[in-house]
């Protein structure tokens, strides 16, 4: 039997904000583990903790208490510019609002993610995976010429280009068509098999949930 | 660390993002480039000007090597043995009149030359050649004159002239003499020849009479050697000075320090302020780009990354600004040639110096390094997070104690920087303080505004209510309206009030107390028969006659004065050359001895002395020091025995050194008056100059206004250049608008929604103006009325007083074009659309 390597372990984490009179607990200790080839969705409903979780996760976030490792490293403590590298070799996200930097072009966009990692002069990679994604036409265009669907392939094509080890997707279709939504998780789910990548997928939609490989809920800031 | 790769990506990031967004870094750009062209035209101006006296220092000199002998004559025993030594030319130069009959007199610069004047370059004329004349023996003598004569006394070449006794005739117009001189420049002035001069027979003690002799050393001799030569030959004198060219032009030398200092000073403070409205743009253009900010860190970029790309987009920004702004200012001394007169015969180059644009630009780094870090410094505070939850929040400016000690050490640098290269250093130190002062007081102002305005009753109106929200606001306008305008406007209303007051005093106090006719050159044997003869013109005439004699200071305690005091003194006059010291039984009326005791009559062997007592202050004197003074050639010691304060108002007779009427016996002597009267002052001079030709009789008015002439001159100038720090001001006032446009326009789509119609909108802007500006200019009146008063009373010791109507007009035109400009930076907001906003687009 082979053990699968965790990509992302929570140990008793708790998420809190506020003063000691007016605290408000995100999350409440909680603790799981997502593999490096999986496919894991967190639903529950909103102010449940799931896109806490994500930011935990993605190291734009700081614990209240407990630990986080990420590829087996423990990030809870680290400084921003650590978390920035580790963010920047192993984490891939995608946004709800596709969030592209208006003045660059579709291609400099999914460009930017290689050169935060030092890899310059990697258009033809870029281009290549953009043309992947149906998007060969388009890569010289500002977010502001391209349609909902595509801004999200390209926003897509930027978390996936480092080959990251972890993908996480904040509702990534929330902002789509029921079409576009379909055609681009299933553009996700395929790219992420292939690369056996692990993808944390926050979703209220339950149709999608039930497409992963397991499903993690919330409710008040505790797994249940 | 980065690496090349690294930097070569923030480079062409950088350059990328500033071409997709240079709209938005305009506003730096402009204040930048305009400070930087500013502080170039400074430096390129200096520097062509320098460099031009430097090349031409010989012709400027007029010879290699000028003695001046005062008002004596090198003896003849001293010419001949420096006769042997180079080729010799005497000049004298002396003031006195010069008149045509039914035109009046002019009062002249008139210098005599030899034969072998100038030693180097040419005195152009017109017509060409007119020079010669000037030997020829034949018929009338010639006079050489300058266009302000020509002008004034309607003459042309051939036409008569009478100088003393003697009648000229005028051989040509002087163009230009290589040997620059105020008069020829501004004044009026005249040559004859020396042979001419002698004729005049002028040997009288107080003569304005100004002896040069100039050698010309052969090519093949050793230069060196003999300059020693002539130095030990002369050294036994001390009323007699040597300077050789490097000395030459020295007061024009110290115009331009001055004046390019005051450039300095002026273009630093434009480029400060426009380091506001950097750090302002910068701060809304990471505002702006805070969406943009935030995916980059979600991306793995450090906040130090993103600092470096925006750092450099600045930079690139300051080198455009500075290679542009220095090229124009290296082109500016062809423009500077076209305003110079030509009688100055100077030519300016254009020069480029790489030490120069290093210098603009260091000081350019240096002050875009202050305001922009802490835009730069707020871009940590931005979170990636926030793009999870669609929350951004406008970062401030970010003052941790690290930055505020980069901060402190960075000014300091810029100050240091300044005040080192200049030489008045405690003025330049005392103008960075009071600037720096300034800035906090203006800022204070704005809060003291808002919470003037939050402890108010509310108004139940609903102009003054958006108004007082706009100003009370976090976003308030009313701290970036009153640090860019405050600091412009009170400099400018300052440089006015303290030109005004003097303009007054010129125009009409000065006049109504001043004397109507100076007289000099008076013989003491034409003393009472000039007395005599205006009691005929004007039984009711006021006159006033001094006896005096020229004298040299020497030394101060046995000490050589020039080892003791520095050009840069304001009383260095007082040491310079000869000058006019009198002598009386009784202290001169309104003199006010403030120390130590006029003396008892009697005791002629012994000198005893009454100084000036801001002279004596600035020359560091005292009651009981003894100062040695060279008159007529005799060193005399004397002892000072008190100070007085001189009033120079009045325009009369006045001494900065007075001896003792007993010990002055002794000398050779001439007199110098004063006449008032109700009479026709022209007339009373015509018929003084008719009957007495060899004095020279000068109407106050016609130096009034010259003196007038030059102040407004000056006034123009400096003003001029102070309102480019009100331009700048008005720049970053109009960028601070534009910045909050969105936020306006989303606050007048809700008060649109809400009914409240356009003019409320527009009324309510207005008000809000009104009362920033307002608060901003009482505190910019007060504090121009207080400097003003210092400088004119303590400085100029002239009568302060404060001209509503010029405060008014300077005021008013400042706000309306300040208001004009916000309008117009808001144009659109005043009827926003209102799909996009209610959508968030």
């Amino acid at each position: 039997m082979t053990m699968n390597k965790s990509a992302i372990q929570f140990s008793d984490v708790s998420l809190s904000y506020g003063t000691s009179d007016n605290r408000v607990e995100v999350l409440k200790g909680i603790s799981f583990s997502i593999n490096a080839d999986e496919i894991v969705s967190i639903v529950g409903p909103s102010g449940s903790g799931k896109t806490s979780i994500i930011m935990l996760a993605a190291g734009l976030e700081k614990t209240s208490s407990g630990a986080i490792k990420i590829n087996n490293e423990d990030i809870t403590n680290l400084n921003e510019n650590a978390l920035s590298a580790v963010r920047r070799q192993h984490v891939g996200i995608v946004f709800q609002s596709f969030y592209l930097i208006p003045n660059l072009t579709a291609l400099e966009n999914v460009l930017l993610s290689l050169e935060a990692n030092q890899k310059y002069n990697k258009d033809e990679e870029a281009i290549s995976l953009l043309t992947e994604f149906g998007l060969a036409h388009r890569i010289h265009h500002l977010p502001s010429e391209l349609s909902g669907g595509e801004q999200q392939r390209v926003a897509i094509a930027r978390a996936l280009i480092n080959k990251p080890a972890i993908i996480l997707a904040d509702e990534p279709t929330g902002n789509l068509d029921e079409t576009t939504s379909k055609n681009m998780m299933q553009l996700l789910f395929d790219y992420t098999r292939a690369q056996q990548t692990s993808l944390v997928l926050v979703t209220h939609d339950n149709d999608l949930a039930q497409q992963c490989d397991r499903i993690i809920e919330l409710k008040d800031g505790n797994i249940v | 660390m980065f690496n090349y790769q690294q930097w070569l990506f923030i480079h062409r990031y950088a350059i990328r993002d500033i071409r997709r967004s240079y709209k938005k870094l305009w506003v730096i750009a402009i204040t930048l480039f305009i400070s930087l062209l500013l502080l170039s035209l400074t430096f390129s101006i200096k520097q062509s000007l320098n460099d031009e006296i430097k090349s031409n220092s010989v012709e400027l000199l007029g010879g290699d090597v000028q003695i001046n002998s005062g008002i004596t004559p090198l003896s003849d025993e001293r010419l001949l043995q420096l006769s042997k030594l180079a080729k010799v030319s005497q000049t004298v130069n002396f003031f006195t009149m010069l008149s045509k009959p039914g035109e009046g007199a002019v009062f002249t610069d008139l210098r005599s030359v030899d034969e072998h004047y100038p030693l180097y370059g040419v005195v152009q004329t017109e017509p060409a050649g007119a020079r010669e004349k000037l030997l020829v023996e034949t018929g009338a003598p010639a006079v050489l004159i300058n266009e302000n004569i020509q002008n004034q006394l309607q003459l042309k070449v051939g036409d008569e002239l009478k100088i003393m006794s003697t009648i000229f005739v005028v051989g040509g117009v002087i163009v230009s003499v290589p040997d620059l001189t105020n008069s020829a420049a501004f004044g009026e002035f005249a040559i004859i020849s020396k042979n001419e001069y002698d004729k005049f027979d002028l040997r009288t003690a107080g003569s304005f009479l100004h002896h040069d002799t100039r050698l010309k050393i052969p090519k093949s001799n050793d230069y060196d050697s003999i300059v020693d030569a002539v130095q030990s030959l002369l050294a036994d004198d001390n009323n007699i000075r040597m300077k050789l060219p490097s000395d030459s032009a020295q007061s024009l030398r110290r115009i331009i320090d001055n004046f390019s200092n005051f450039l300095n000073l002026v273009s630093v403070s434009a480029m400060i302020i426009a380091g506001i409205g950097i750090s302002n743009t910068l701060l809304s253009f990471i505002n702006q780009r805070n969406t943009s900010i935030a995916i980059k860190k979600s991306l793995g970029f450090s906040s130090q990354t993103i600092q470096l790309i925006y750092f450099y987009e600045i930079l690139v920004v300051l080198l455009s600004a500075s290679i542009v702004a220095y090229a124009v200012g290296v082109l500016s001394p062809l423009v500077a040639n076209l305003v110079i007169p030509a009688s100055f015969g100077i030519s300016l180059q254009p020069s480029f110096s790489l030490l120069d644009y290093a210098n603009v630009a260091f000081i350019g780094l240096l002050v875009v390094l202050i305001f922009s870090i802490p835009s730069l410094y707020s871009i940590p505070s931005i979170e990636a997070a926030a793009l999870f939850r669609n929350t951004f929040q406008s970062v401030n400016l970010h003052f941790s104690a690290k930055n505020i000690l980069y901060l402190l050490i960075l000014a300091a640098i810029l100050v240091a920087y300044f005040v080192l290269q200049t030489r008045q250093q405690t003025l330049t130190l005392s103008y960075f303080f009071a600037f720096f002062v300034s800035m906090f007081v203006f800022y204070g102002v704005a809060k003291f505004l808002i919470f003037v305005l939050r402890q108010l009753p509310a108004f139940p109106n609903n102009t003054y209510k958006i108004a007082y929200r706009n100003i009370a606001s976090k976003k308030s306008l009313a701290p970036i309206i009153t640090i860019s305008l405050g600091i412009g406007l009170t400099l400018l209303l300052t440089l006015s009030f303290v030109a005004d007051n003097l303009k007054r005093e010129i125009v009409q106090s000065i006049p109504s107390m001043a004397p109507d006719l100076f007289f000099i050159s008076v013989n003491k044997d034409e003393k009472e028969p000039l007395e005599v003869f205006i009691r005929t013109l004007d039984s009711d005439a006021i006159m006033e006659f001094n006896p005096m004699v020229s004298a040299t200071f020497v030394a101060l305690n046995a000490k050589p004065i020039e080892s003791l005091v520095s050009r840069d003194n304001r009383s260095h006059w007082a040491i310079q050359g000869d000058r006019r010291i009198s002598w009386s039984v009784e202290p001169p009326e309104d003199n006010l001895i403030i120390k130590g005791e006029w003396w008892k009559p009697g005791n002629s062997e012994q000198m005893l002395v009454s100084m000036d007592s801001r002279v004596a202050e600035d020359l560091g004197i005292n009651v009981d020091d003894e100062i040695t003074l060279s008159i007529l050639g005799r060193e005399v010691v004397g002892i000072i025995k008190n100070l007085r304060q001189v009033d120079y108002r009045g325009m009369g007779t006045n001494f900065a050194i007075i001896i003792n009427t007993a010990f002055a016996q002794q000398l050779p002597f001439e007199y110098v008056g004063t006449l008032k009267s109700e009479h026709p002052s022209g007339e009373i001079q015509s018929q003084v100059l008719r009957q007495f030709p060899n004095i020279s009789a000068i109407k106050i008015d016609r130096i009034l206004s010259k003196v007038g002439q030059i102040m407004n001159k000056i006034f123009i100038a400096v003003t001029s250049i102070s309102l480019i720090v009100i331009v700048i001001g008005m720049i970053v006032i109009v960028s601070a608008v534009m910045v909050q446009t969105s936020l306006r326009k989303y606050n007048n789509l809700i008060y649109k929604i809400l009914g409240v119609d356009f003019a409320t909108i527009l009324k309510a802007m207005t008000l809000e103006f009104a009362i920033i500006y307002l608060t901003l200019i009482s505190f910019s009146i007060s504090a121009a009325a207080f400097a003003s008063y210092y400088v004119v009373e303590n400085i100029f010791t002239l009568q302060w007083q404060l001209d509503w109507g010029l405060t008014l007009m300077l005021t008013a035109s400042t706000g309306i074009v300040t208001f004009a400009l916000i309008l117009l930076a808001n144009k659109n907001m005043f009827n926003p659309a209102v799909y996009p906003l209610i959508r968030n687009e």
